[in-house]
């Protein structure tokens, strides 16, 4: 039978290795290596996307209103739901918004009903997986959000 | 859980007593098809609702005889507008589950609620009335 009672000795050898591993690594560390790396950033809130999806869904819209006039009146209550969900989210988040769009907005693709309801169905389905995963007091927010965007999917038919 | 639970089987139990009547009064096949879906699909959530109240050993207060209805349906119009009005109502019934359940409860939950939001964007287009969303489906309007 092998024994696990290890002397005292070997104890303290053990110990000094791990001691000293420990050591070679903070010097590591400090010997200037990594001074290039920024300090990590602040986790984002977990409704970062949501808020991001609909901001971009909200400039969408603007783009097909503007490249078709005549569509204003169907799109433009359903920009507006979003940016009402822009407003909501950034209070909840607690940051203060940013002021421009989202830089992908500029020179991206124009946007038709279909594409517009494609986008719609892809960020309902995100907003069915955070809400899933969300804590108890942001889960009726987000299935708001989520049930949102599956009306707009359902106007835009 | 259980509360909300109720109150959801309460708004199911109102919704097919209000489409039995709302079919009476719309008119067209595609109108009378849509009223009949919608009440079945009612009648397989509170069927889903009774079901887990009773795994959870909770006991459901019995459907009223009647209802009393919000204004008097005479016709199409007033028809689709109970029809808007039920589906709001079973939204903000489904919501407070979504809090106080995880899992897949709280995804049924949910697809409860979209699927009634859903059917109240389509009773409002067929109503002609616009907006026909709302931007925070469940949550209760300030009258």
């Amino acid at each position: 039978m092998y024994s696990i009672v290890l002397t005292g000795a070997v104890r303290r050898r053990l110990l000094g290795t791990a001691a000293a591993s420990a050591l070679a690594g903070s010097a590591l560390a400090g010997c200037g290596l990594f001074d290039d790396e920024p300090a990590p950033p602040e986790p984002a809130d977990p409704l970062q996307p949501l808020l991001d999806e609909a901001m971009a869904l909200a400039a969408s819209y603007d783009r097909a209103i503007a490249a078709q006039p005549g569509l204003a009146s169907r799109l433009t209550p359903l920009g507006d739901d979003h940016r009402a969900h822009v407003a909501e989210l950034t209070l909840v988040i607690g940051k203060t918004p940013p002021s421009v769009a989202p830089s992908a907005s500029v020179g991206a693709p124009a946007e038709t009903v279909a594409s517009l309801r494609e986008a719609e169905q892809a960020a309902q389905k995100s907003a069915v997986a955070l809400c899933r995963a969300a804590v108890p007091e942001r889960a009726a927010l987000i299935g708001s959000i989520a049930a949102c965007r599956a009306t707009h999917a359902e106007a835009l038919r | 859980m259980n509360p909300q639970l109720g109150a959801a089987l309460a708004a199911e139990e109102a919704a097919i007593y209000a489409y039995g009547l709302i079919g009476v009064h719309l008119e067209g096949r595609g109108d009378v098809t849509e009223a009949r879906t919608v009440e079945q699909a009612h009648r397989n959530r509170r069927d889903y609702l009774v079901s887990r109240l009773s795994q959870l050993r909770a006991s459901a207060a019995p459907s009223p005889a009647g209802y009393q209805l919000p204004f008097e349906v005479t016709d199409r119009a007033s028809a689709l507008k109970l029809a808007i009005h039920v589906e709001d109502g079973v939204a903000q019934a489904w919501r407070p589950v979504l809090p106080v359940t995880t899992g897949n409860d709280r995804i049924t939950a949910l697809a409860a609620m979209t699927e009634a939001a859903v059917r109240a964007t389509r009773w409002r287009r067929l109503a002609a009335v616009s907006p026909v969303t709302l931007p925070f489906p469940g949550r209760p309007t300030t009258p």
